[in-house]
């Protein structure tokens, strides 16, 4: 070897342990026990966690009020565009069998509109709600400017399309008082849509700062007016506004609207008796035979109602257990049969 | 490769289109989703795979002009694709491939280079020339691709013959000129050329050679290595020219100073070349298969997008159109049905991620991994010629897992080409040499460690030192001056017809017509008979120190039929001597009755001797008396002179002379094979490589090789010589060795019958056909040029198929490269070969692989060859160890890719039916970007560079391993539609369950989740897991560097994930990152890691589930065999498959070279000897 490294140099690859695939490593085989015992506690841990969900989800209280046919005139009113400028109420009442206790949430629920459209969700302008400039609409295809040309602020079909119903709840605290159920209105965004991803242009006047532009076509008032009474909660800024501006993944979707402010008769939450909606109806979904909704609900750890994780949970786990035992029992069966290969 | 060679590749021309649709406005995507595929631009894979290293001009002869051009036109083509890759490209992994670029392109401009300086070197010698032209005339030295037809070229002793030429004349008599083929037909016996008389008689006068203006009209070329026709008009006069006067490239001068010739083919003319075939663009199995898939997935695709587009238009017309007060359509959208129309090529776009090119990428950097580690492994690196094994092309790892069909190479490929005189019997004495396998170590490498046990030779200063011989007592006896042991080295340096040539005093070289000659008479010379010199009429030997010159009266030359040689010499004491060798059953006819008992002596020594499958030759003398030797030379001459039957009175008279002779002894000759042939045989055969001999040697020494090295054994229940001259003996041959075989198989009920009776279109496949024992094949190249021809290739393919081993010898080229392609048309099956010299080089280029011998003289094979391997032993750990894994890599590789991909595009597909069909992606646009790039590139690179399902020693202890491939059992259409499936089954729960858990459904603080960024964000996170997951479950060998990749990858999304959702970057580029916060309120919630724990659940037992099921009700060999690896894991056996594979040629016996009575109740209790050759020798001598 001496010799012939002298005479030449020697081309004999090195000898590490990669290149002579010799990395020390562990050699992962499943034996029939660990994968029988491995769905064994899957299964178990499948079904305790079902039952869990489940159980946690049944104690929620919910109720939901479908006001599309209760409304059926405003709608056909809003049908046409014509009538925009008209104001247009509806009342539904329902009866709340128990009360509810706690936290309680006001959603609105939207059946058949679409935010999921792929143009529809690009039409926005992330860099107008960011407050950099308010005049730049470039995705915001069909809805950038208006008739006379000025830029639409906030534009895009998302802010078009703004839900604008608005709601009164009344309590009926006895046959003849009706209390009105203080409902908050803010803090029902995300804390970085509020405070970072929307931002109203640095201006001491807000409509100063929308100056130039013009309002979505579906608005009956301008972006500043959202909100006149609270300088935290206008323009863009809005919280319904950004609650709505976060498009939602299907066709059905709820969206947080209103927190029951716990205070006076309602500090436990919302207790039982009969209820009504008073409905300033705005937004115009018959034509597409969309529905619209309002839910009340009361939440835990794991969200709300849904049961979907509860179930699916305690299937997998009941159809687990159910492949253990036939792997089981085929294992045991042709067992012989392997260990007459192995000879 | 041009452009066509890189549209073969299906990708790439579906690549291309889809990259027309991107440019095309059909789906404004962001312009980062465009960079993912347009920064890969066209043929990237592809010059990834830049086939062989271009091969330097000089080394490679042929390399001419033409050649030239082609690399530089690949190198401007290549150059542009470079240069437009670098501006374009901006992601972090191509970094790799760039560097590959780089180095590419570097190396075409050290090309370029070198092809200018030549270009300049040949105008300058160009100029030259003519000036030297027109002052006198001279020789010039040229390059070889200067070369050209009409030219006359000098050539010198041991130098490669340039192309074909016509020789004119050279130094020796009668203007003789020997040359010897190995190259060609693997012959190592030197052949004799000869001018014609005109031309040599110009010897080396430049006057008169350069003043020659013969016109040479010949046949146009053609690659029949052994005719050559034409006439050569010179001085009015016609002289018919044959193939012995012609020389043919790849031959190398021996034994003459120079010659002249004059070029009548060059380049791709010459016959060498014009047997070489035309070398293709090897692609695998797998490549062809990705071909098709791809072309599958392109149609799922279609068909996908076209659903979806009906679905699209389903959906605007009831619900879109309403929904216009919200979301108009376009201007110029007036229907939807064309909006339909356009959501068909969006769809296109979202779903091409099903193929993705980074899968070729992938594969690309597989390959190429698993090559270096070939160049890398130093069990395949041989120390003596310091030479490791070396992957020449990147593109064919996979398939050295799958090979079926070897086609070796004799000479230099299974033997060492060097012959060893090993034992021998003198007198009834019985010599043998300590002889050991260091043996050959220390022959080739001068190493002289072993001298204690060496025979000291020192008393013949003559002696080669290269010899060694372990046996002190025949030295004894020679220096004793036993009268036997001086006679039968005395025959042994007269009788022969070796050259010498002494061209340093006291340094003898051997110019042998065959090796086995050689052999002879340099253990003679060792012995202290040193053959010195030889004239026409006398021999001059050096016996223990003293010269003495005897005369030679008369050689008996040797031919087939008498298969042996004498001489008649005079010694100086004027005693008429003749000694004979030759094949023992001829010669012990031929012996005197006196020497019985010694012939019975010798006979049981020879049997020995032929049981361990050396060549073994006889010993004789006579003692001739003067009166009786000029009766017998008159009758010799006149003998000689008769026209009619000459042959036949000749050897009459021979036998006359060839008689009473008197015993001297036996010599055994081995053929040496190379280390580890037998045993690399016998483990090959294990896994199901059928393993055939081509070679252009004699037909008696490639059965004796075969024997030696267990391709035949003598189990064999019979073996078939092929030997008819037409096709109507040749077809009856191969039918009744059929019907022996596999009686029904001439039956029309056969079902292989009945299937060509359909007549299937050109490329079928002949199914396989089992054999009712085992059986072995000779065929020879005459016979084999008939077989080829028309319907009776089937009968050919059929029968051999059969046999458990086929020899075929005396094989031109071509014809090498005909039987690999019959193979190859017929039964699909993928087919390697392994050779070492320029007549290989056919069946290497035609060949699904070709391995070439490297280390050795001629470059040839090893230039053409996809593997060069210096030893062939290492081809089982090529197979078997590299090969398998290969193999077993890339198929996971495939099954994983292909799933992982489904399972993240079909998601889309889900989606639409929620999205109204409007092409909207699940995910964001960022991990469509990185998915294949960065989140799942690493761990699947890790498995496919590192997995091991066992380890190498389990792999050569177990060769049935190897048989999956064969028959491609890893990955196929079958598992590619289970991919599919599972792909489906993934998809679908990735999307139900993210969406059941955030529809309708909110966070503890009442927002909700179910809003489509966060969705997004669950199955991407989901989907992730999942993944890797599945990449855990099948990387069976986890090394640091598998962990590192698998879980590193994992981490390394959640960080993307925040650094893409995080506020500045968002504050910074608003459109770009529109994901601002989703991270941190999505992941903190319960739903969503219930959501990501249950869809892993969910995607992994059934997987689980399948995977332990699988073996046990459909159980294959090589579940068993894992079994029973694991078992012995576990509980470690003692190591006894070893000593099995310790067999070496001891226990088989050539018997074949002994004569028949020997062998008493071995012989005539083997069936097999009745069909063996009864008459055989050993004795490759010119004719």
């Amino acid at each position: 070897m001496k010799r012939k490294s002298q005479d030449c140099k020697s081309r004999l690859p090195d000898n590490s342990a990669m290149k002579q695939q010799q990395l020390p490593a562990f050699r992962l085989q499943l034996s029939a026990n660990e994968i029988l015992s491995g769905f064994f506690a899957t299964g178990v841990f499948c079904l305790g966690m079902g039952v869990i969900l489940l159980l946690s989800a049944k104690s929620i209280r919910e109720i939901e009020i479908n006001y599309t046919e209760k409304c059926a005139s405003c709608a056909k009113l809003r049908e046409d565009a014509t009538n925009f400028d008209k104001e247009c109420n509806c009342s539904v009442s329902f009866y709340l069998p128990q009360k509810m206790e706690g936290n309680v949430y006001l959603y609105y629920k939207l059946y058949g509109f679409y935010q999921n459209l792929y143009r529809y969700i690009l039409s926005r302008s992330n860099i107008q709600l960011v407050g950099t400039d308010v005049k730049d609409v470039r995705n915001c295809a069909p809805f950038k400017t208006s008739d006379e040309g000025l830029p639409i602020a906030p534009c895009g079909a998302i802010a078009n399309s703004l839900f604008n119903d608005t709601f009164v709840l009344l309590y009926n605290f006895n046959s003849s008082t009706q209390i009105k159920v203080p409902m908050v209105r803010t803090a029902t965004a995300w804390w970085t849509d509020k405070y970072v991803k929307f931002q109203n242009p640095t201006y001491q006047n807000l409509s100063h700062a929308f100056e130039g532009t013009a309002k979505p076509p579906n608005w009956p008032k301008p972006v500043y007016e959202l909100d006149e009474e609270d300088p935290r909660n206008n323009g863009f800024i809005n919280d319904d506004f950004i609650v709505w501006m976060r498009t939602a993944a299907f066709p059905t979707f709820k969206k947080l609207h209103r927190r029951l402010h716990r205070i006076d008769s309602f500090t436990e939450g919302l207790p039982a008796g009969s209820y009504s909606f008073i409905i300033n109806y705005n937004f115009p979904v018959s034509k597409f035979q969309g529905q619209k909704a309002l839910v009340l609900s009361t939440l835990t750890w794991s969200g709300g109602s849904s049961l979907f994780l509860g179930l699916a949970y305690l299937v997998t786990g009941a159809v687990t257990l159910l492949a253990f035992f036939s792997m089981m029992a085929v294992h045991l069966k042709l067992k012989e049969r392997k260990t007459f290969f192995l000879q | 490769m041009n452009l066509f060679e890189q549209f073969q590749r299906l990708a790439n021309a579906y690549f291309l289109f889809l990259l027309l649709l991107q440019v095309l406005p059909f789906r404004a995507f962001s312009t980062e989703y465009f960079i993912s595929f347009s920064g890969e631009p066209l043929g990237l894979a592809s010059t990834m795979t830049q086939q062989r290293l271009a091969p330097s001009p000089a080394s490679a002869g042929e390399a001419g002009s033409q050649d030239l051009l082609y690399f530089l036109n690949i190198f401007l083509y290549d150059f542009r694709k470079g240069t437009k890759m670098i501006i374009k490209s901006t992601i972090v992994l191509f970094c790799f491939s760039h560097r590959i670029l780089l180095w590419e392109v570097l190396g075409y401009l050290i090309l370029l280079l070198t092809v200018f300086a030549d270009s300049y070197s040949v105008l300058s010698d160009l100029l030259l020339n003519e000036k030297l032209k027109a002052q006198k005339i001279m020789i010039v030295t040229d390059k070889w691709m200067n070369v050209q037809v009409g030219d006359i070229i000098k050539l010198e002793n041991n130098q490669i013959v340039t192309a074909d030429i016509l020789l004119l004349s050279s130094s020796e008599p009668y203007s003789l000129t020997y040359i010897e083929t190995a190259e060609l037909d693997g012959e190592t016996n030197l052949k004799v050329k000869q001018a014609i008389s005109v031309t040599s008689e110009m010897e080396d006068n430049l006057k008169l050679l350069s003043a020659f203006d013969g016109e040479v009209r010949c046949e146009s070329p053609n690659n029949k290595l052994d005719r050559f026709t034409g006439i050569l008009m010179y001085k009015g006069k016609n002289y018919i020219l044959n193939h012995d006067r012609l020389i043919l490239r790849g031959c190398v001068i021996r034994n003459t100073d120079w010659c002249y010739g004059l070029v009548i083919f060059t380049g791709p003319d010459t016959k060498v070349m014009q047997n070489s075939g035309k070398s293709t663009f090897k692609r695998t199995h797998i490549d062809h298969l990705m071909n098709v898939l791809v072309l599958w997935i392109f149609l799922f695709l279609g068909s996908m997008c076209f659903l979806l587009a009906v679905g699209h238009y389903i959906w605007e017309n009831n619900q879109g159109y309403y929904f216009q007060d919200y979301l108009p359509w376009k201007d110029y959208v007036s229907s939807s049905a064309f909006s339909a129309a356009l959501i068909f090529w969006s769809y296109f776009i979202i779903l091409n991620t099903m193929v993705p090119i980074s899968l070729y990428v992938s594969v690309e950097i597989i390959r190429l991994g698993n090559s270096f580690y070939i160049n890398w492994d130093q069990k395949m690196f041989y120390e003596p010629k310091n030479t490791p094994a070396q992957a020449r092309t990147t593109t064919l790892n996979e398939e050295l897992g799958q090979v079926k069909y070897v086609f070796s190479d004799k000479t230099g490929t299974l033997t060492q080409n060097i012959m060893i005189f090993n034992k021998c019997s003198i007198n009834g004495t019985f010599y043998e040499l300590y002889y050991e396998i260091v043996n050959s170590l220390v022959m080739i490498s001068g190493h002289k460690a072993h001298s204690s046990k060496k025979v000291d030779f020192s008393y013949n200063n003559l002696a080669d030192p290269k010899f060694s011989f372990y046996d002190k007592t025949l030295v004894e006896a020679v220096k004793k001056g036993d009268h036997w042991v001086h006679l039968f080295f005395l025959s042994l340096s007269l009788c022969h017809t070796v050259i010498s040539e002494e061209k340093v005093e006291g340094e003898l070289v051997y110019q042998a017509q065959s090796p086995d000659e050689g052999a002879l008479v340099t253990a003679a010379r060792n012995f202290g008979f040193v053959f010195r010199s030889r004239t026409s009429e006398t021999i001059m030997v050096v016996e223990m120190g003293k010269t003495r010159v005897y005369q030679l009266l008369a050689i008996l030359d040797f031919s087939n039929v008498r298969k042996r040689m004498s001489v008649v010499v005079r010694t100086p004491e004027n005693r008429i001597l003749l000694f004979c060798k030759g094949a023992d059953t001829i010669l012990c006819q031929l012996l005197h009755p006196s020497c019985r008992s010694l012939q019975d002596i010798t006979m049981d020594h020879l049997d020995d001797f032929a049981s361990d499958g050396l060549r073994t030759l006889m010993v004789a003398y006579r003692e001739l008396d003067s009166a009786f030797f000029q009766d017998w030379s008159k009758k010799h001459s006149e003998a000689c002179l008769s026209l009619e039957n000459r042959e036949n009175e000749i050897s009459t008279v021979c036998e006359e002379i060839e008689r009473d002779l008197m015993l001297l002894g036996a010599t055994a000759i081995e053929d040496k094979l190379q280390d580890g042939v037998p045993e690399t045989i016998l483990t090959l055969n294990k896994a199901k490589i059928k393993i055939w001999v081509l070679t252009g040697d004699k037909q008696e020494t490639a059965v004796n090789i075969a024997y030696a090295c267990n391709i035949f054994e003598d189990e064999m229940d019979e073996i078939f010589i092929v030997e008819g001259n037409n096709d109507e003996t040749v077809g009856r041959e191969l039918r009744s060795a059929r019907e022996k075989m596999k009686p029904d198989s001439l039956l029309e009920s056969d079902p292989v019958n009945s299937y060509l009776a359909t007549k299937p279109q050109p490329p079928f496949k002949i199914p396989e056909e089992v054999p009712s024992g085992s059986y072995g094949l000779i065929i020879t190249g005459y016979s084999l040029a008939h077989a080829l021809e028309g319907n009776l290739e089937l009968e050919l393919l059929r029968t051999a198929c059969m046999c458990k081993g086929v020899i075929c010898c005396r094989m031109t080229p071509l014809q090498k490269a005909q039987v690999v392609e019959l193979v190859k048309k017929y039964k699909r099956a993928v087919t390697l070969a392994i050779g070492d010299g320029a007549n290989d080089v056919s069946m290497i280029k035609v060949a699904h692989i070709g391995v070439g011998i490297s280390g050795q003289e001629g470059m040839q094979a090893m230039l053409s060859s996809d593997y060069a391997l210096s030893q062939f032993r290492y081809l089982q750990r090529l197979l078997l160890v590299h090969g398998r894994w290969s193999y077993n890599r890339m198929c996971k590789f495939l099954s994983y890719f292909f799933y992982k991909n489904f399972a993240f595009t079909l998601v889309h597909v889900w989606y639409a039916f929620y999205s109204g069909f409007s092409a909207q992606t699940v995910y964001d646009t960022w991990f469509i970007t990185f998915y294949n790039l960065v989140y799942t590139s690493l761990p699947v690179l890790g498995l496919s560079l590192f997995d091991q399902d066992v380890n190498e020693t389990w792999s050569l202890r177990f060769p049935e391993l190897y048989e999956p491939g064969q028959h491609n059992l890893y990955f196929n259409k079958k598992e590619f539609v289970k991919c599919l499936l599972h792909g489906i089954y993934s998809s679908f729960v990735l999307y139900f369950i993210p969406m059941g858990t955030v529809f309708n459904s909110e966070c503890k603080d009442g927002k909700e989740i179910s809003d489509y960024q966060s969705f997004s964000l669950i199955v991407q996170t989901s989907l992730l897991c999942v993944v890797t997951m599945q990449i855990t479950l099948e990387t069976t060998y986890w090394t640091m560097i598998s962990h590192v990749f698998t879980w590193g990858s994992l981490g390394f999304y959640f960080c993307i994930l925040f650094f893409l959702y995080s506020d500045g970057l968002c504050l910074l580029f608003p459109d770009v990152f529109q994901f601002l916060g989703v991270a941190r309120n999505t992941l903190n919630l319960p739903q969503m890691w219930l959501c990501v724990v249950l869809s892993i659940i969910l995607c992994m037992l059934p997987v689980v589930g399948y995977q332990f099921l699988k073996p046990l009700f459909w159980p294959v060999s090589v579940d068993q065999i894992i079994d029973r690896i694991h078992h012995c894991m576990r509980h470690p056996l003692p190591y006894p498959v070893r000593t099995k594979l310790k067999h070496t040629a001891s226990r088989r016996s050539a018997y074949a070279f002994s004569h028949k009575q020997g062998f008493g109740a071995l012989i005539t209790s083997g069936k097999t000897m009745k069909v063996r050759f009864p008459k055989r020798n050993s004795f490759p001598h010119k004719r």
